[in-house]
């Protein structure tokens, strides 16, 4: 166990002396896999931030229930009873001259509401479910819609609906970018330990010669790649710092214009942690496919 | 120690460099290979060290039969032995010290011991004034013994020398033979192929000459 520790902390140092003497090198993998990670988890964050905008707008649908212009009195009980029922959050009755001075106030419409003779908008109610459910708040929507007296009504969520739709489809964007640029990743390791493996042929050689065993051998390369993916991670993160530090502004600044204080987040610390653990597993996946077959190169050119 | 029985190589593409050799070498023996090159005399010590594998024919080291030796059974046969390479295979890119560590961080030696270890072996081949030297700075006579320290610094049972003098002028020579014979005379089994006369007079031993693939023994 200790002999296997010191063998693991050995390859680990020279993995390490190895990329520091080939600072150049290092950095430039490190760069290419850093811009590749990057554009995944940065469409992924952008969703994340497209997700909470959506969330902050009114989260609890409403239901609005439009009545009938020829609603009798009976039926308006009796919609009004249905409405106190255990289903339904809260209900609001808006008699259609509330609706039409709403309508005056906005200022584009008021031309256009000033010259009514008559109100040609419904009596309401605005329903708040106790239902949280796409299902159910359209089945909810629909039974409502069948009560005699009332015309139609309209689940207010729709929109939200359809973003959330639309986010789904950024969702699974964001997946399959990340399983492109997984391969990419692996490429971009195996490549650079190759190249690392044909450097050090002699040592590869020598120590062959003089009993090296195939696992010690291969043992300091992986390590390479997976340090190698760290770095491509934390570069990774760089990059998006400095987009998150460029985008601030105007994104505070389209905020204020909607009166909001939105603002960008920045990624969790378990998020953080789930890239770099990847990019590091990616960066190793890449030595351990490419050192098998470097290593009987060598072999070969002896 | 080491038995050939019939051991015939053949090289892919025909060239026989071995045919039918049979001989046993014994432990603590010290003994010569001779024979023109291309006679077979690094052919014979690859297939000791398993860095050959015999066409035919059976062959045993240490016990083992080197025929069906596993490819996960060989480094460990190899850290019984110590390879001297006329070309000396030392690594430009680290000192002599790390030279003569690397058999010991192979085996999973704690870095204190190795150390403590490499540079008692560099003091034996006399080169403990230059431990922080590259060995690309070095002569070739202290390059070769540099390649000495690091095949013993394991304290083999088995030292395999190829034409360990063959580019070394007298004196440099008659150094390193000496050094073997401290070796023999602390019990190692040494085998080494020379076509250098002077250094086999000066320390006795077995001769086994190799002409064309087929081996006959030399009587002093």
């Amino acid at each position: 166990m200790i002999g296997w520790l010191r063998h693991q902390k050995h390859a680990l140092t020279s993995s390490l002396r190895r990329l520091i003497i080939q600072p150049v090198a290092t950095l430039l993998t490190a760069l290419a896999m850093g811009v590749a990670i990057s554009l995944p988890s940065g469409l992924y964050l952008m969703l994340g931030n497209l997700d909470r905008l959506a969330g902050n707008l009114p989260a609890q649908p409403e239901i609005s229930v439009f009545l009938d212009a020829e609603v009798t009195a009976v039926q308006e009980q009796a919609i009004a009873a249905r409405l106190k029922q255990n289903d339904i959050a809260n209900a609001r009755f808006a008699p259609k001259e509330e609706a039409l001075a709403a309508l005056s106030m906005e200022q584009d419409l008021a031309g256009i509401t000033a010259g009514l003779t008559e109100n040609p908008l419904p009596d309401a109610w605005i329903v708040r479910p106790q239902a949280a459910s796409r299902e159910d708040l359209a089945e909810l929507s629909a039974e409502l819609a069948k009560l005699p007296g009332v015309a139609e009504t309209h689940l207010d969520s729709q929109w939200a609906e359809r973003l959330q739709a639309a986010l789904t489809i950024g969702r699974t964007s964001v997946w399959l970018l990340a399983g492109l640029f997984a391969i990419a990743l692996v490429a971009i390791s195996g490549n650079a330990i190759r190249a690392q493996v044909l450097g050090r042929r002699d040592e590869i050689l020598v120590s062959r010669l003089i009993g090296a065993t195939d696992r010690h051998i291969r043992r300091p390369f992986l390590y390479l790649g997976a340090v190698q993916g760290l770095l491509g991670g934390l570069a990774a993160g760089g990059v998006l710092a400095l987009a998150g530090w460029m985008l601030h502004p105007p994104v505070a600044h389209l905020a204020s214009l909607y009166g909001s204080a939105f603002n960008l987040q920045p990624p969790t610390a378990y998020e953080i942690a789930s890239v770099l653990g990847l990019t590091t597993l990616f960066g190793w996946l890449g030595a351990w496919i490419s050192v098998a077959r470097a290593l009987h190169q060598v072999e070969a050119s002896r | 120690m080491i038995e050939f029985s019939q051991v015939t190589k053949r090289y892919p593409g025909g060239h026989e460099a071995l045919t039918g050799v049979s001989l046993t070498i014994e432990k603590g023996e010290l003994v010569f290979l001779t024979g023109h090159s291309g006679a077979g005399k690094s052919t014979l010590l690859k297939l000791i060290a398993a860095i050959e594998r015999p066409t035919s024919g059976v062959l045993s080291v240490s016990g083992q039969n080197i025929n069906r030796l596993s490819h996960r059974a060989v480094p460990y046969l190899r850290r019984n032995i110590g390879l001297v390479f006329q070309d000396h295979k030392l690594l430009f890119d680290r000192n002599v010290i790390e030279n003569v560590v690397l058999p010991l961080d192979i085996a999973g030696l704690n870095r204190r011991e190795s150390l403590k270890r490499a540079r008692a072996a560099i003091d034996k081949v006399g080169l403990l004034n230059r431990e922080k030297a590259n060995p690309i700075s070095l002569s070739g006579g202290e390059q070769q013994r540099l390649c000495i320290a690091r095949a013993l610094v394991n304290r083999p049972a088995l030292l395999l020398a190829d034409e360990p003098t063959g580019n070394l002028d007298a004196g440099y020579a008659a150094d390193i033979m000496a050094m073997f014979r401290d070796f023999h005379q602390v019990g190692t089994t040494l085998l080494i192929a020379t076509h250098d006369d002077r250094a086999i007079a000066a320390l006795g031993g077995r001769i086994l000459h190799l002409d064309h693939g087929k081996v006959s023994e030399v009587s002093a």
